[in-house]
């Protein structure tokens, strides 16, 4: 799904910016460690600000979809369809002993799949104010995934492929009705949520690792 | 061997338990009603769940609907029976879902309950600088119609064109359109609203206007606001027409609002015609004043129409000069008098200051100075005249 020129721009800039932004050190391999750790610490924060921009968002939206959805303890039943919104719940040692690389490409396979998702929510949706909170949202989003590139491009990995064609066809995988769809609506939320948790995880794993990481990746990469 | 492995694997998919995509199934599925409609739905439960109808219960919009309402009609299908239906707590639809007794959720049902749109009314529009129309409407009575409704500005050159479609929404309002280019002048325009929802359209009446008649700009610019001179109670005020429009607004009206720094009531200077500069007058020394200008462009092109004003301009500050008497002087006696005299003195010792050589010691200093001595002594004792020390 193509990234609006419109909504990157902006983004794009503050990446730039960010990478950018580097104090001239003389060390050898000083200035691409230092540039890294200031991208990871750059898409935590991104991801702490997300986190509070969604509960607002979330909110409005589940009111829109009214009760039991916007209940506390509302937990319906995942269907079929629901699974192919990309989980972040993973068993903890597993977790543990992800690569880098792995770490983050998890990070930005999900974003970019879930940012699909969102997009797809908007059209005839509700009041024009919840139209605009979700539009917001989406360009936010769509920075967290740029910044996640910029980390993976700045410790030298290689981008995942792209999510395999548009998530939402026309016609089969789409919900058959208005409920089921809006119970769509509630697990990719929450699943937004549980992946915004877990990467405030991520990324303050990947902060500590960074320096000495780099030059361990190097030696990956040459093959030794 | 190999040929039967495929066959096996088959075999193994169909005899694993899978959960059923879909446990039940609701039947009206999302339908739209009219606000006071009764409806009967059902929930028939997939066969392999092994639940029946008994085990069933129903709510709506989280609320469990009484066992009262509820009719088995066979082993599996449990029926719900609703009365007078009020308009839809969301627009999203009430949710009506069908759950096992452990309270999960088997199904639902999205129900849109409203009423069909009424016409929009009060349709206004208004052009800036000749090159787009933004217009605004109204829903037809303040009614709610609890349902999501769409609508769409048309519009058309009257006697030929085709109908357009205004794309642009929400720029001046929830109900406002805005139409950026491609407009036409000299022939009017025929312009409407479409409310559209779930259960209906309605179609507003048709406005007919002419671009020029409905013409606004910007407020106008450069607006300076300063003394006159020393005088107490006025301002000039001066502007240049908006640049937008200036070769056409020899017919122009411009209108002036001003008030005091901490009051918010303005006064408004209607009169001032198509000029740009204009005087105030009648104001209080010493304070300072807030004023804004803005302009109506109407007779363009020999419209005969009111026509639209702009916005005020940005408010501009200015301060009138303080009077003589509250410049923390102590003047028991004499009050208007002696304003005046001292004024006009000060005004004498400048041009005498600035014409003659030598007299760098008169001064209104030296007036204050023998009004003091004056006043100290009761006798008229050898007046020292202004012009003596020279």
């Amino acid at each position: 799904c193509a990234l609006r020129a419109r909504d990157s721009w902006g983004i794009f800039a503050f990446l730039c910016a960010a990478l950018c932004n580097l104090p001239a050190v003389p060390a050898l391999n000083g200035t691409e460690e230092l540039g890294a750790g200031q991208s990871i610490q750059k898409t935590y924060d991104l991801t702490r600000y997300l986190e509070h921009q969604l509960r607002t968002l979330a909110g409005t939206y589940l009111n829109y979809l009214g009760p039991p959805f916007n209940e506390p303890d509302f937990n319906p039943p995942r269907l079929a369809r629901a699974e192919q919104v990309p989980s972040a719940t993973v068993d903890l040692d597993l977790w543990r002993g992800l690569t880098d690389n792995a770490r983050l490409a998890a990070n930005y396979r999900a974003y970019s799949r879930l940012l699909c998702y969102l997009r797809g929510l908007d059209g005839q949706v509700g009041t024009v104010e919840l139209r605009h909170r979700l539009g917001h949202f989406c360009s936010s989003l769509q920075g967290l995934v740029l910044s996640i590139a910029g980390v993976m491009s700045s410790l030298g990995y290689p981008l995942p492929a792209g999510p395999a064609g548009p998530p939402a066809p026309p016609g089969a995988p789409a919900a058959p009705n208005d409920f089921l769809k809006k119970m769509d609506d509630f697990w990719l939320l929450k699943e937004l949520q549980t992946w915004l948790w877990r990467s405030a995880k991520d990324f303050n794993r990947l902060k500590k690792k960074v320096p000495p990481a780099v030059v361990t990746l190097r030696m990956e990469a040459r093959g030794f | 061997m190999p040929a039967l492995l495929p066959l096996l694997l088959l075999c193994l998919r169909l005899l694993r338990a899978e959960p059923p995509a879909y446990p039940a199934v609701i039947s009206p599925q999302d339908p739209t009603l009219l606000i006071g409609s009764s409806l009967t739905a059902t929930c028939t439960v997939s066969a392999d769940l092994r639940l029946r109808a008994q085990d069933l219960y129903w709510t709506l919009n989280g609320r469990r609907l009484p066992a009262a309402s509820y009719t088995a009609l066979g082993p599996t299908t449990l029926s719900v029976a609703l009365a007078r239906l009020n308009g839809s707590r969301q627009q999203s639809g009430d949710n009506l879902v069908c759950h096992s007794r452990d309270g999960g959720i088997l199904a639902g049902s999205c129900l849109y309950v409203g009423l069909p749109p009424e016409k929009p009314v009060n349709i206004s529009c208004w052009s800036k600088n000749m090159k787009d129309l933004t217009c605004t409407w109204a829903p037809g009575t303040e009614g709610e119609t609890f349902l999501h409704t769409n609508y769409t500005l048309k519009y058309k050159l009257r006697w030929y064109g085709r109908d357009n479609t205004c794309q642009e929404y929400h720029t001046a309002g929830p109900y406002s359109c805005h139409i950026p280019k491609d407009l036409a002048l000299f022939t009017p325009y025929e312009i409407w609203v479409e409310a559209s929802n779930r259960l209906g359209v309605a179609v507003s009446d048709v406005v007919m206007l002419d671009i020029l008649d409905v013409v606004t700009t910007d407020p106008p610019s450069d607006v300076h606001v300063s003394r006159v001179g020393d005088l107490e109670d006025q301002l000039s005020v001066r502007w240049s027409s908006p640049p937008a429009l200036k070769d056409f607004l020899f017919q122009a009206k411009y209108q002036i609002q001003y008030r005091v720094e901490d009051s918010s009531e303005w006064k408004v200077v209607d009169d001032v015609g198509n000029q740009t500069s204009c005087r105030l007058a009648g104001l209080r020394p010493g304070t300072v004043y807030f004023v804004q200008v803005r302009c109506n462009p109407f007779g363009i092109y020999g419209s005969k129409k009111a026509g639209i004003w702009s916005d005020w301009s940005n408010p501009t500050a200015a301060s009138t000069p303080r009077s003589e008497r509250t410049a923390g002087g102590c003047d028991p006696k004499g009050g208007e008098q002696n304003t005046t005299l001292r004024r006009e003195l000060k005004q004498f010792f400048g041009w005498v200051k600035k014409h003659s050589y030598g007299c760098s010691n008169l001064s209104i200093k030296l007036y204050d100075q023998w009004r003091v001595w004056l006043q100290k002594s009761h006798k008229t004792r050898n007046q020292v005249l202004p012009g003596d020390k020279l």
